[in-house]
């Protein structure tokens, strides 16, 4: 008997939990699919996917905005990983004068309150023509995910074991080789971990292009907030799933690419 | 994987080439109607009227924060000694144009054009005290009023005055917001100032005094007072969809945003507007021309076309439900009577006249609003 | 055996990156620093500060308040649920609850508030759920869009990241401990009190000073679930920006942000320099 309600009662807590958790994203979904909605009707009074229709026609502000976030997004990876594959090979595997300094450096960025920064970039920007363009939004996006980027990469390149590096030179490979055909592969699926963070740091930002990129440069968060402001909730609502897609598939394929050891090392 | 690099690079790069010479950039600040009207009818109806020519609509934002980026934009590119600038047409709202003709960031076009000589309301000289004849034609005129949902509001209330008895009794059924995110709560604000703080005839036309905000410290005192009874929505469109979702029963809205919210569906059509004594204030907004314009010519052009009167008959009045922004004689038999009327079922012409307020002098706009936030809202 | 013989070439390495820091963070950090103590002029001055506070020290101490409140409720949630996933006997719900919360980890701050915005309304799911249900009635339900939609929305989304840290931290823990502790008849309740969490504290206390630093950089959340007033620090900075251009105001408000942080750092600091302290 106690058991009995003991189950019901964590059957109850699991429900209420799950009700906290996926409810709102439920409403997300119902808002998408809803034509009509107003007082007093608890549920929308027409259904209809008009709504899908205006945000995906050709022509749209939706589909620029996607392909304006993609296209950030992307370059932000290749700007990062740029800077950070050398500067975490570097951290991982050279001998470094205040190590410990610069690996606080890089997060730096993440660990004030950003929005005072973004500003003030903003301000600078002005006088430099970059705002309202996509390099100055790349540049912004860029500097806020070196934390990720820096950090996972020198983790990946720490949990490579120096054993095969020392195999390749032994045998003759210069260190730019040993590097190129052993240590860079072994070390990919934590770079692309990290690649894969920095993406959706970028394709999820909303503050910085708030300041750097309006009114010429429109993300997709920038469009929803711009929806949601406007009233326009089924717009704002499938932005906003449309956001979700890659967070989700990330979700559900993180464990291939962040292994426990790359994970262990990161922070050392 | 190379070649997914070399293609994600490329493709930004079209977005970073400045645009074609055919190209207009219309910046618009305002709600986000005022970014639909030029991207789905004015601007294929120009493309159609110029073949070759591509019309880019970008918005900035509601409230003075839109104007203002727009004007810190054409100020940076003026200080950096730019030639072409940004922004072909811009559409601004009362204060910053007043700036913007101060510090010559604008073009003087109106002559130019043959609509410029079909606005000659004040509002087409004077912005707020400053004088902006020749660089500015109003794209529309504008109007806040109550709106109300006559199921649950049984005692309009006719003026200011009896809105606060009404509050008091109907605690959390009224809405506005605030000063931020929307001209529709900075309106209702002005209108309290204009109803409780004195002399509002000297707010409206002057002469600037600095010592008249001292007078308002009661009326702001109130206001607070007042707050307390009310909800504090987060914009224009905040206040329109909670009146549309039964949140609150009453709030100061755009007429024109109400009767597009309606059409709209997004508001029950019952709903009705009342414009409550002394007065609320109204707006137009303006065309302007960049100094720099990088497509002048065609810029006036597209201007011309916006404000002739059959655009505005059809545009402005019948699908976006604004008063006109040229002097409305001009759009006899342009437009059907229903259309017309439609805009006053609520407001009476009368109405509009006697309690249709300017906003005030740019510099005691500024004061009311700081004083709001020094006094009413911290 | 790391490469002695090049100490030059790691520095070159890792210069771009740290360039890229120094010009897109430490110059404009600065920047906002001078631009708060400076007067039109250019003199050194504190009147942006009294500025700030004549206007905003509602919204400031409204600020520290969701912050400080959303980092407890996410402590203690975090904490309940590692702690299930740990220490829970029943198979079924620890399955469920692993798969269940970490959907909000990867949600950006943006389209959780634009959930919160529809879900949390007077006539939104959630009212209308708990009415449906007879739980409320119609008259009574209140719409959470102000500071508490805000709280609610900040534990929603920084939840499940530290009860991953948290979860992962427990489960590397030595379980003998535990053991030995429910072998002396300790509830579960209390061995997760007493034994596992001060084991944990300091993964636990790196999750909250992380999500209260990111909280208090939040922009989009006050702006879509809260109506203007009293709001965050953040949407007033935005506000004086937008509407006003005024950086030496706004750049106060980012000063006192800064002290927020710094706060925080604070007691991280104290708290995990205590620990090394206490160790043999």
């Amino acid at each position: 008997m106690r058991r009995l309600a003991g189950t019901a009662a964590k059957a109850a807590a699991i429900a209420l939990f799950a009700f906290a958790l996926i409810g709102p994203l439920a409403n997300l979904v119902l808002w998408s699919v809803a034509e009509r909605w107003y007082t007093p009707y608890k549920l929308p009074v027409t259904y209809g996917t008009r709504y899908w229709e205006v945000v995906f026609r050709p022509t749209g502000d939706a589909m620029s905005a996607l392909s304006t976030s993609v296209a950030i997004a992307c370059l932000v990876v290749v700007v990062a990983l740029a800077v950070s594959v050398p500067a975490g090979y570097a951290l991982a595997r050279l001998r470094l004068p205040a190590r410990t300094l610069i690996m606080i450096a890089f997060l730096l960025p993440q660990a004030f309150p950003s929005i005072a920064i973004y500003i003030n970039v903003a301000r600078v920007f002005y006088g430099l023509g970059l705002t309202g363009t996509i390099a100055g939004v790349v540049l912004v996006h860029a500097a806020h995910a070196l934390v990720y980027s820096v950090w996972i990469t020198s983790a990946a390149f720490a949990a490579v074991d120096r054993d095969f590096e020392l195999a390749a030179r032994s045998i003759g490979a210069t260190p730019w080789h040993a590097f190129r055909t052993v240590t860079l592969p072994l070390a990919a699926p934590g770079i692309m971990a990290s690649a894969i963070f920095v993406f959706l740091e970028s394709l999820d930002e909303f503050t910085g292009t708030f300041f750097v990129g309006v009114p010429q440069v429109s993300t997709l968060p920038l469009l929803l907030y711009n929806a949601s402001m406007g009233g326009n909730y089924q717009i704002a609502s499938i932005t906003a799933l449309i956001l979700l897609v890659p967070s989700v598939l990330f979700m559900l394929v993180i464990e291939r690419f962040l292994r426990a050891d790359v994970l262990a090392k990161v922070g050392r | 994987m190379r070649k997914l690099l070399t293609t994600a690079a490329i493709l930004p790069a079209l977005w970073l080439t400045p645009a074609g010479a055919q190209t207009i950039n219309v910046a618009t600040a305002g709600d986000q109607n005022m970014v639909d009207y030029v991207k789905d009818f004015l601007g294929p109806m120009f493309e159609k009227a110029n073949p070759g020519a591509k019309v880019v609509a970008v918005g900035t934002g509601p409230g003075d924060g839109g104007s203002q980026k727009i004007y810190e934009k054409l100020s940076a590119q003026m200080k950096a000694g730019a030639d072409k600038w940004d922004f072909d047409v811009i559409v601004v709202h009362q204060k910053m144009a007043g700036q913007m003709v101060g510090e010559k960031l604008l073009a003087d076009y109106t002559k130019k054009i043959a609509t410029g000589a079909m606005a000659t309301r004040d509002t087409s000289k004077n912005a707020l005290g400053a004088n902006v004849s020749g660089f500015v034609i109003p794209m529309f005129h504008s109007q806040t009023a109550l709106a109300y949902n006559p199921a649950m509001v049984k005692d309009v209330p006719n003026s200011y005055a009896e809105l606060v008895e009404w509050t008091k009794k109907n605690p959390k059924k009224f809405g506005y917001n605030g000063i931020k995110g929307g001209m529709s709560g900075v309106a209702f604000v002005t209108g309290w100032v204009y109803a409780f703080g004195g002399d509002a005839a000297k707010l409206m036309s002057g002469p600037y005094d600095g010592a008249t905000k001292a007078a308002w410290d009661k009326s702001l005192a109130d206001l607070k007072e007042f707050n307390r009874n009310v909800v504090i929505t987060p914009g224009n469109a905040g206040t329109l969809d909670m009146l549309n979702r039964g949140e609150i029963t009453m709030g100061p809205v755009w007429v024109d945003m109400f009767y597009t919210w309606m059409a709209d569906g997004k508001l029950p059509p019952t709903m009705k507007l009342k414009l409550v004594a002394p007065g609320m204030p109204g707006q137009p907004m303006y065309y302007a021309i960049p100094a720099k314009a990088a497509n002048g010519s065609l810029a006036e052009k597209f201007v011309a076309l916006a404000t002739s009167p059959e655009v505005q008959a059809e545009g402005i009045v019948k699908k976006f439900n604004w008063y006109p922004g040229i002097d409305a004689k001009h759009l006899e038999g342009k437009l059907d009577p229903a259309a017309w009327k439609k805009l006053f079922t609520d407001i009476s012409p009368d109405d509009l006249a006697k309690k249709g307020q300017p906003f005030p002098l740019g510099q005691y706009f500024n004061e009311i609003l700081e004083s709001y936030e020094k006094k009413v809202a911290n | 055996m790391t490469s002695r013989r090049f100490p030059l070439s790691g520095l070159l390495l890792v210069a771009p990156a740290l360039a890229m820091v120094a010009a897109m963070f430490v110059f404009p950090f600065v920047l906002s620093v001078v631009s708060a103590f400076s007067s039109p002029a250019g003199a050194p001055t504190l009147a942006n500060f009294a500025k700030a506070f004549e206007l905003y020290s509602g919204d400031i101490a409204f600020t520290l308040l969701i912050v400080g409140l959303s980092t407890v409720l996410i402590a203690l949630a975090s904490i309940a649920i590692a702690g299930t996933l740990t220490l829970s006997e029943t198979p079924w719900l620890v399955t469920a609850l692993a798969w269940l919360y970490r959907w909000p980890l990867f949600i950006p701050f943006i389209v959780a508030a634009q959930c919160m915005r529809t879900f949390l309304a007077k006539n939104g799911l959630m009212n209308n759920s708990f009415v449906t249900l007879g739980v409320l009635d119609p008259d009574s339900t209140q719409s959470f869009l102000d500071w508490r939609g805000i709280v609610i929305t900040f534990a929603w989304k920084q939840t499940p990241f530290v009860a991953l840290l948290l979860a992962g931290a427990m489960a590397s823990l030595d379980r003998a401990t535990i053991e030995a502790a429910r072998n002396l008849g300790a509830s579960r309740l209390r061995s997760l009190i007493e034994i596992v969490l001060p084991q944990v504290a300091p993964t636990l206390l790196v999750g909250l000073v992380l999500s209260f630093v990111t909280m208090l950089s939040v922009l989009s959340v006050p702006l879509m679930v809260a109506g203007s007033q009293p709001t965050m620090m953040t949407v007033d900075m935005a506000f004086r920006i937008n509407s006003y251009s005024d950086y030496p105001v706004a750049n106060a408000l980012g000063v006192i942000s800064y002290l927020f942080t710094a706060l925080a750092a604070w007691v991280y600091l104290r708290h995990s320099l205590g620990q090394e302290r206490g160790q043999p």
